[in-house]
């Protein structure tokens, strides 16, 4: 008898045991949400943007206990297309940023929510106002939203202060394309033994991690277009020569940009800026605080594209990202509640202040006007500057992807092989067009 | 033979035949139905049978780059195939501790990441930063921008190649090696052979199998590397160095033209497999 109780209150013990474990349990992994995300950030990074992601998602976090924000890093060119595979095979991240030259991949294939029915419609309309730019616009597809920008990026010319003013170069000076080369020219800098030391103006021709050509401004200041109606390429154009012409004469005729950089991608171009090789390249806002960690603040700075005499400034090219949160997630209401706050107002201020972004909210420009005045963040006012006056964004009613890397390689047959400008460009349109089945 | 022993045979290799077929054929058969339609955003609309083939027919370009694809393969696996077995009879002939030091330093660029090695290799030949041509520079000799003219490019792309795959072929040939028996040799030595008789008539013959593993091996993973062209010189400059992967990977990845991509991926995994055979074919290969 006494044998069969201990048995039983063995058993009651350890029933209790065991459920004093499991039910604790239960409710926490119930609770606990996993939001996967896609960038190429990485959420344990050091560059500012890095930090102000890292951030971001920390708050978040501190005032949702029951989320947990997964960043899960990328390599920046191959994201989208592979979002896009991740679609179609169904696993997919909750949320994932896009590049504008796929966004209209992204939202025609119905692989982006409508961040309206998420979370915008419980906005007041004047949260909605706050965001009105062309990048807004450049995500809305009838009545639905979908996806919003969470790094604008404006491509123009970066330059090394320190260097422009050693050689009495005001960057305000610089209005007209004539003026870009007669700086690039004072900027270049040869040893005793006729070598270049220093060049005064490059950008990276690689086929590979291609920026957009800075042919495109020159075209666009001419008030050409890149594309025809029916998603053609208009490279060929007579601006399109005159400003390809410019781009590799300032390196066969002035010798001002490297030769070498044919084959240049945009970190090599980085590395090269970093090390005193180039004085002016072309690079992106969403760069220049990184680049200002590695030189300094006061030493890197950004100005617009310059002019042809009749217009103040050349439309640079906006080829930011944009967060959307995938239609098929499981959890697109917890996706959608992280999307409104990592890039609402308050997210935003970090973006700006420590990731070194230009804002996007009328309100936030307000609110970080005097963070913006302080020495070596001008260009932050120069790149929202841009995006409000001289922006260009890559249209979304068809498929622009590999475009950049068509009039990369033009570069490199006119550069390398010796071919004429326009049959190099006409060369880049029949490629670009049979890749893109137009 | 019973019926009855056969099918028990049979039973024994069904579980990894299913495998296999799940596994490796699977997904070419799914490529293959995927090429025969219409792909847009990623996903298959309209059936479209084989005009996803006929484009590549209608490429004016391709040509030329299956030209460079047989240009690459063809110089790498050969520079391979001889310095590796210069490398494999050498090693042999050393001593065991020195022998597996060598060993060992050879193997190396075999077992580190092919994107780490060539990132390397383009960080020391990138212009005008790298450390080969600051060596240029302090020579005195006019800088020379490898990876800006298209024959170097073509060469240096050779060059890595070989560079990483040397040692997976010597560790091969010197197994091969390892197994021929020192009674051949020394029979041969008795009847007057001299060393390159002896090489060329017992030793390379004796090394038939391994030398066409290698060969099979080095000529599919080159003719299939992406990663190395791609890091290295992105296929140019120009087209320089445009080798069939990287038309796939450009094809797919960069302006996301998933048919055409799948289409030309399938006909490298046809020719694959029609150079493995013509391979085991020539060299007269009976199990």
């Amino acid at each position: 008898m006494m044998q069969r109780r201990q048995l039983l209150n063995t058993l009651a013990a350890f029933g209790c045991v065991l459920a004093s474990t499991l039910i604790p349990q239960a409710p926490a992994s119930a609770q606990t949400k996993t939001i996967r995300m896609w960038t190429f950030l990485s959420a344990t990074g050091t560059t500012p943007r890095e930090v102000a992601l890292a951030q971001i998602i920390k708050n978040y976090e501190a005032a949702n206990p029951g989320t947990k924000i997964v960043v899960e890093t990328q390599v920046w060119d191959q994201m989208t297309p592979k979002f896009l595979a991740a679609h179609r095979a169904g696993n997919a991240p909750d949320i994932s940023w896009v590049v504008t030259d796929f966004l209209g991949d992204a939202i025609g294939s119905g692989s982006l929510a409508d961040l309206n029915e998420l979370f915008i419609r419980k906005w007041p309309a004047e949260q909605v106002k706050d965001h009105a730019s062309a990048y807004w616009d450049l995500t809305k597809k009838g009545d639905k939203q979908y996806a919003m920008f969470a790094s604008p990026n404006y491509i123009s010319i970066v330059y090394r202060a320190d260097l422009l003013k050693a050689a009495g170069i005001d960057p305000a000076s610089i209005k007209t394309w004539d003026d870009l080369r007669a700086a690039a020219e004072k900027l270049t800098v040869k040893n005793a033994a006729g070598q270049v030391t220093r060049y005064g103006y490059a950008q990276g021709f690689s086929e590979q991690q291609a920026d957009p050509h800075m042919m495109i401004p020159y075209l666009l200041g001419e008030g050409e277009q890149l594309f025809k109606p029916n998603g053609k390429a208009n490279f060929a154009s007579p601006s399109g020569v005159a400003g390809m012409t410019f781009a590799t004469d300032l390196i066969k005729k002035y010798q001002v940009s490297p030769s070498q950089s044919a084959t240049w991608t945009v970190d090599d171009l980085f590395e090269q800026f970093s090390s005193d090789r180039v004085a002016m390249i072309q690079g992106p806002s969403v760069r220049v605080s990184s680049l200002q960690a590695k030189l300094g603040k006061e030493n890197v700075g950004q100005m617009l594209w310059p002019g042809n005499g009749k217009t103040a400034h050349s439309p640079a090219v906006m080829a930011g990202w944009a967060v959307g949160v995938w239609s098929k997630g499981p959890n697109k209401e917890e996706a959608g509640r992280f999307v409104d706050y990592f890039l609402g107002a308050e997210s935003e201020k970090i973006w700006v202040t420590v990731g070194g972004q230009s804002p996007l909210m009328a309100s936030t420009a307000k609110a970080v006007a005097s963070f913006v005045d302080q020495p070596g963040n001008g260009y932050i006012r120069v790149a929202g500057e841009g995006a409000s006056k001289y922006g260009w964004l890559t249209p979304i009613e068809f498929n622009v992807g590999g475009y950049r890397q068509a009039l990369n390689k033009a570069t490199q047959r006119i550069l390398v092989d010796g071919v004429a400008v326009k049959a190099a460009l006409e060369e880049a349109e029949t490629r670009f067009n049979r890749q893109n089945n137009r | 033979m019973t019926m009855y022993s056969r099918l028990t045979g049979v039973n024994y290799v069904l579980p990894a035949m299913a495998l296999l077929m799940l596994v490796l054929f699977s997904p070419v058969l799914y490529g293959f139905w995927f090429s025969l339609f219409r792909i847009q955003y990623g996903a298959p609309t309209d059936f479209a049978g084989l005009e996803n083939y006929a484009r590549l027919l209608d490429d004016t370009e391709l040509g030329a780059t299956l030209e460079r694809s047989a240009l690459f393969t063809c110089c790498a696996v050969a520079l391979t195939l001889v310095i590796a077995l210069a490398l494999a009879v050498w090693i042999n002939r050393l001593g065991q501790r020195l022998g597996f030091v060598v060993q060992m330093i050879v193997i190396l660029p075999w077992i580190i990441s092919t994107v780490v090695a060539t990132l390397l290799f383009r960080w020391v030949f990138v212009s005008d930063i790298g450390l080969a041509g600051s060596l240029v520079r302090m020579a005195g000799i006019p800088d020379v921008q490898l990876l800006n003219n298209p024959g170097s490019a073509m060469a240096l792309l050779i060059g890595v190649s070989v560079w990483k795959r040397v040692g997976y072929a010597v560790i091969i040939l010197l197994a091969g090696l390892k197994g021929i028996p020192d009674d051949y040799e020394e029979a041969a030595k008795i009847d007057g052979a001299n060393p390159w008789q002896i090489f060329w008539l017992i030793v390379l013959p004796l090394l038939k199998t391994p030398l066409l593993l290698v060969t099979i091996v080095l000529t599919l993973s080159n003719l299939n590397t992406v990663e190395t062209p791609l890091v290295l010189t992105g296929g140019g400059p120009g087209d320089a160095t445009r080798i069939l992967p990287i038309e796939v990977f450009d094809r797919a990845f960069v302006t996301f033209d998933l048919g055409s991509a799948t289409a030309l991926a399938l006909v490298m995994f046809a020719g694959n497999i029609l150079l493995v055979l013509a391979y085991v074919r020539l060299a007269k290969w009976k199990t």
